[in-house]
């Protein structure tokens, strides 16, 4: 890989009492690029996410961002260095328009959300920030459309417009076309692949045909451990997937 | 323009003249003026809670220990037999009260849901029983205050405090401040997060909030003003009494809010009006009046699905 390295695993626990949910994961997130993460239910995928950005502390180990420890800081903090989390379950503000959506991600690189004299809608600047990372999804035409009323696909782009309004450097992505059509699943790949030039983007994913798309680098988990990472290539050919997936050889299904 | 819905302007447009005016048909009877400043000193305290509530998703039921604090920090502070500055001494209430607030929000805000209004409720009634139980602060019988402030500012003196027709303008101007305070809260950028913060915390905190500070400054702003509420409602009958940080004074507090419209700030001033005008009809009806007073809040709230500013809320929209 010739890109940086952003983000970090060294050694990354997370014990549920004794359920070892996350064992020992060694993972290294390049700068533009994408980083498939996939596994059966219950590897682990999201709970490794949760710990990158913040939502949950590991057990033990560390992760680094440009080499800085940061996994004992505040979850809000990860997102002030750059570290976006799009969530599984559509996660929004139902009741207010895809543009106040935005509004509230972008509010946070403007200033001054303690101002309780300051209007909401009089700085051109967030506005036109909140327009661009709609721009960016191809929402732009939902601009002022009630969240809880436009199509699921689009409440998933909504997802990620956010995400990209408080200008990360890492997007984490936690199944962004779960539930989605064809066509739906079509836009956001089409999307994520445009993202990947400017983002290093973690992606947790189902969806495999999605995956081996997009993915740069791919990581399969099961059972909280980690199995393999490496080109899509090495990870299909691989023999321990194959067992993971699809069982022993000589086992009847 | 600060208020942006309509019906709020046309609440504003008729309930502030309609009280500018009431004194001039009323100016024999100082029982029904005192009675008025009452029910509009009571709505700066039900608005500050309905903010907590409505729009901040912060349920409390401790919240009459600020309007109870509001008086009884003044006996505290203000010596016995000197009149003291009215302005300053509010201004430092306010302040001591917003201190008490942080101190009792950050362990207060660990809390969510029931919790929250559990440990509110505790709270509130262990400094309601240390001041109903202190003889130093008159135990059950509450406490005179001697000497009211002197409301002079700059050697000029507007208003005097022990007269009733001043004292209600001069509520009825702090009902308005605390109106147009609330509203600007709300259109400013900490009300965008506060607003974000009420309808998906965890969001907001993936979105790079400290969502217990934005809810903490919520819960100093409300109690500060709540115990200003009740630093007037002892300057106007000269007593301070431990009934007034009951849960009773809380619970009727958050019926108001609901019955006003739960979020829409200005449905505390119609809550409160409503909620007190039944008690004074049906207390003068009948011995039982909290029988029908019940059956009437029931059947309000089952009407006025959204509060009574939603109702009307409702029928301006119908009639356009």
């Amino acid at each position: 890989m010739s890109q940086d390295i952003v983000l970090q695993t060294e050694g990354l626990c997370k014990y549920w009492g004794g359920l070892k949910a996350l064992d020992n994961m060694n993972l290294a997130f390049h700068d533009k690029s994408l980083h498939g993460i996939v596994g059966p239910n219950g590897a682990g995928k999201s709970t490794l996410l949760n710990m990158l950005c913040g939502t949950y502390k590991p057990t033990r180990g560390r992760i680094l961002h440009h080499g800085d420890a940061i996994e004992d800081i505040r979850a809000y903090e990860f997102v002030r260095r750059g570290i976006g989390r799009g969530f599984q379950k559509t996660n929004i503000y139902p009741q207010t328009t895809c543009l106040e959506n935005c509004c509230v991600a972008a509010q946070r690189r403007t200033g001054g959300s303690f101002n309780i004299f300051a209007r909401r809608n009089r700085d051109k600047l967030l506005i036109e920030m909140a327009e661009a990372a709609l721009e960016k999804v191809g929402l732009q035409h939902r601009r002022d459309a009630i969240a809880a009323q436009i199509s699921y696909g689009e409440q998933r782009q909504l997802e990620i417009a956010m995400v990209l309004a408080t200008a990360p450097s890492v997007l984490l992505l936690d199944e962004p076309m779960a539930g989605m059509g064809h066509e739906e699943s079509r836009l956001i790949i089409d999307l994520l692949q445009t993202l990947k030039t400017d983002y290093c983007i973690v992606l947790v994913e189902h969806d495999m045909e999605a995956v081996f798309e997009l993915s740069d680098q791919l990581t399969v988990m099961v059972n909280g451990q980690h199995l393999v990472t490496g080109t899509v290539d090495d990870v299909r050919n691989d023999r321990r997937v194959k067992e993971a997936y699809l069982g022993q050889g000589d086992e009847v299904i | 323009m600060i208020f942006t819905n309509k019906t709020e302007q046309l609440f504003v447009w008729i309930f502030f003249p309609l009280a500018l005016l009431l004194p001039l048909f009323l100016e024999q009877n100082v029982f029904y003026i005192n009675k008025l400043t009452t029910v509009l000193i009571f709505a700066i305290f039900v608005m500050s809670l309905d903010y907590l509530v409505g729009r901040c998703g912060l349920i409390t039921l401790g919240h009459s220990m600020f309007y109870g604090l509001g008086g009884y920090l003044f006996f505290m502070i203000a010596p016995e037999y000197e009149a003291v500055n009215f302005w300053v001494y509010t201004f430092y209430i306010c302040v001591i009260a917003a201190v008490i607030a942080l101190l009792v929000g950050v362990i207060v805000l660990r809390t969510s849901g029931i919790y929250m209004i559990m440990i509110t409720l505790a709270i509130a009634q262990m400094c309601f029983y240390f001041f109903s139980d202190s003889i130093h602060f008159g135990g059950n019988d509450g406490l005179f205050i001697l000497m009211k402030p002197d409301t002079s500012l700059f050697g000029l003196a507007f208003f005097d405090l022990d007269n009733p027709i001043h004292f209600y303008y001069f509520c009825l101007l702090s009902l308005f401040n605390c109106l147009a305070f609330w509203k600007l809260v709300l259109a400013s950028r900490f009300g965008r997060i506060m607003d974000a913060v009420k309808n998906n915390p965890d969001r907001t905190t993936a979105l790079g909030y400290n969502v217990f500070l934005f809810r903490l400054i919520s819960y100093v702003m409300a109690s500060a003003l709540a115990s200003y509420a009740g630093y007037l409602f002892a300057l106007q009958y000269g007593y301070v009494n431990p009934s007034m940080m009951s849960w009773q004074t809380s619970g009727s507090a958050l019926v108001m809010s609901i019955l006003g419209g739960m979020g829409s700030i200005y449905g505390a001033i119609l809550g409160t009006a409503v909620y007190s005008g039944l008690h004074y009809i049906f207390e003068h009806m009948t011995e039982h009046w909290l029988l029908p007073m019940g059956l009437m809040i029931i059947a309000m709230v089952m009407v006025f699905k959204s509060g009574i500013a939603g109702f009307i809320e409702n029928w301006v929209e119908r009639r356009k």
